[in-house]
């Protein structure tokens, strides 16, 4: 099968600072991709490039289309919300769906309208008359009744509280997502969504800092809560990040940048006796590739 | 009383033909659509026009018709030779209105149709449509050009009809002297001179409809601003910096040239009547009058309207290439 995303040494600038610098990545089909960064790492960008918004060097083809020229005819594929506040103001509930229905060709209008029937939302209301998290569930409406391949969802739940994220995410799951279907994420509330991701991928002054799928994390990462008395053994064995919590040290070791990769039995045998063992969360992972930077 | 058959509930209500047509032509659809769109978000382009309709006929109905023109009553200067002349007056009259108000709305329209939906921050969920930048702007020159223009002046013309139809009953009624006799070769002159006025005057000044959509596109903020100001500026400047006039020539042009190549004014200067004591313009004549040749052979109507051309395709340019953040 063809992958959604295939970026490679995308580039971007902003005047003196570079948004993206040498950024490659693939993207599969049926993956639910987180894309993970602080501010200003490039992100919104990278998203950007990918939705045909920004002009960027290298190259860059998603569903096997060029976005910087073929954004008109990439777009009937591709669904995005970029922030919950870009419905414009004036527009009317059933407008909306009217709108959308006469320009998609692959929206469906009355799995549209159930959707919002299920909401307080009124098929009169003009989008300026609903509340901020209205906005969201009517955007999501929308968004869930095309049938796209890819669904671009850039910091879609910020400013919600956390009963319409947890809708939102939920709606998403049960009501969208297949495995012919990829969803591209990126958000500040990694915790929340965490077990949402099937990938992510890290991306730090422009630049990806890890891109795996959760699985492959699993196996690559382990996290130890050090026992007091094995903390100078623990640390020979170079941890990549170490952080106390409740005067007790947790390490986080990478199998692949140590020795211990060579030989996974290996690992469970040295690390084993140290402390408390555990796959790190994506939230934990991505503090210590951060601060190990 | 009877009940309705279940499946005239369920069913939506019959499409008309041209639905039914446009739901088989996607694009035809989509550009429809787009059009629609235009007048959700900008409702003054129909309501404006409306207001004036029912402005002029509430006017029909309360105002008195003991009009007089220099002192004369009605009864010296209405005898037959002069009805058709004052019937073609009273048309061109109430056009007029409706034509101002839709100059100034479809300015601030065109300045304001490609800024909104960045300064709103919409243009996001816009450009999340499988719209291309042409189409938009495609869609936004039609309203401008074509559909806003047709409906004013389709609306003027229903309205004049029944203005006179008003004061007509009135006067049956003896409410009010007999002042507007119809008249079917005098309405047709008149309102053809109406249409071409209206065709002409879009053709003519399509540069600056070109202008204010790329303002649009372009400008920050103060897009009324860059459309006025500074090209005062700029005459200004060109004539302390370079002592010339060629830019305040160029708008002069632009804005009167078109009338001459008519001869609209030898029109009108042939076309005076006595009407009474006054001296008046018999509209139908001006319009055997006109010389309809020259104007569309001038090249300058068509080098502008290339230039609109190329002013809407660089509007949909910066659409494309700007960066929204």
């Amino acid at each position: 099968m063809t992958k959604v995303i295939e970026a490679r040494g995308l580039k971007k600038s902003y005047h003196q600072t570079h948004a993206l610098e040498d950024v490659s990545f693939t993207v599969e089909p049926g993956r639910i991709v987180g894309l993970i960064g602080p501010n200003g790492a490039g992100k919104t960008t990278a998203l950007k490039a990918i939705l045909g918004l920004t002009r960027f060097d290298g190259e860059l083809r998603v569903l096997g289309l060029d976005p910087r020229s073929q954004r008109d005819e990439l777009m009937r594929n591709v669904s995005f919300i970029a922030d919950v506040a870009v419905l414009p103001g004036w527009l009317r509930v059933g407008q909306a769906l009217e709108l959308v229905a006469g320009v998609h060709p692959r929206f469906n209008e009355a799995r549209a309208a159930q959707f919002l029937r299920r909401t307080d939302i009124r098929m009169r209301s003009r989008v300026r008359e609903l509340s901020k998290g209205m906005v969201t569930q009517l955007h999501l409406a929308l968004i869930l009744a095309i049938d796209a391949r890819l669904l671009v969802l850039d910091e879609p739940t910020l400013g919600l509280d956390l009963l319409y994220r947890r809708q939102f995410y939920d709606a998403l799951l049960n009501d969208y997502f297949n495995e012919e279907r990829t969803i591209l994420v990126t958000t500040h509330q990694v915790e929340e969504v965490e077990n949402l991701f099937t990938d992510v991928i890290f991306i730090n002054h422009g630049r990806v800092v890890l891109d795996s799928s959760v699985e492959k994390l699993a196996e690559r990462y382990v996290q130890i809560t050090v026992a007091p008395d094995k903390v100078a053994q623990a640390r020979a064995l170079h941890p990549f990040y170490e952080r106390e919590v409740f005067g007790r040290v947790v390490m986080i070791f990478d199998r692949q940048a140590n020795l211990l990769e060579a030989d996974p039995g290996q690992a469970a045998v040295e690390l084993a006796p140290l402390g408390e063992t555990r796959t790190p969360s994506i939230a934990d992972l991505f503090v210590a590739k951060m601060e190990a930077a | 009383m009877s009940t309705p058959s279940p499946s005239a509930v369920v069913s939506r209500p019959a499409e008309s033909g041209l639905r039914a047509w446009l739901a088989g032509n996607p694009h035809l659809r989509m550009f429809e659509t787009l059009v629609r769109r235009e007048f959700w978000e900008h409702r003054s382009l129909w309501r404006g026009p409306l207001v004036v309709s029912v402005l002029l006929l509430v006017c029909a109905v309360i105002t008195h018709g003991a009009l007089k023109i220099d002192a004369a009553e009605p009864t010296e200067w209405l005898n037959p030779q002069s009805k058709a002349i004052v019937f073609a007056l009273a048309q061109w009259a109430l056009t007029v209105p409706h034509y101002l108000v839709m100059t100034l709305l479809l300015s601030f329209y065109l300045l304001d149709c490609l800024y909104a939906e960045r300064k709103d921050r919409s243009i996001l969920f816009w450009k999340s449509l499988p719209v291309s930048d042409g189409a938009t702007v495609a869609s936004k020159v039609a309203v401008a050009c074509v559909v806003v223009p047709l409906g004013t002046f389709a609306l003027a013309l229903v309205t004049d009809i029944l203005f006179t139809a008003i004061w007509d009953l009135r006067a049956v009624i003896g409410h009010s002297p007999e002042l507007l006799v119809w008249d079917t070769v005098a309405f047709l002159k008149t309102q053809a001179l109406m249409f071409l006025g209206l065709v002409v005057s879009v053709l003519w000044y399509s540069p600056f409809l070109g202008c204010f959509l790329l303002a649009s596109a372009c400008v920050r903020r103060n897009v009324v601003m860059w459309v006025t100001v500074v090209p005062l500026l700029l005459v200004i400047f060109e004539r302390i910096a370079f002592g010339t006039h060629w830019l305040s020539s160029l708008v002069n042009y632009r804005t009167y040239g078109i009338w001459y190549d008519l001869h609209l004014e030898s029109a009108v200067l042939g076309s005076i009547h006595n009407v009474g004591p006054a001296e008046v313009v018999s509209l139908p004549e001006v319009f055997d009058r006109v010389h309809v040749g020259p104007a569309f052979t001038n090249i300058d109507l068509w080098l502008g309207l290339v230039f609109a051309a190329a002013c809407a395709y660089a509007a949909a340019r910066v659409r494309g290439f700007r960066d929204e953040t």
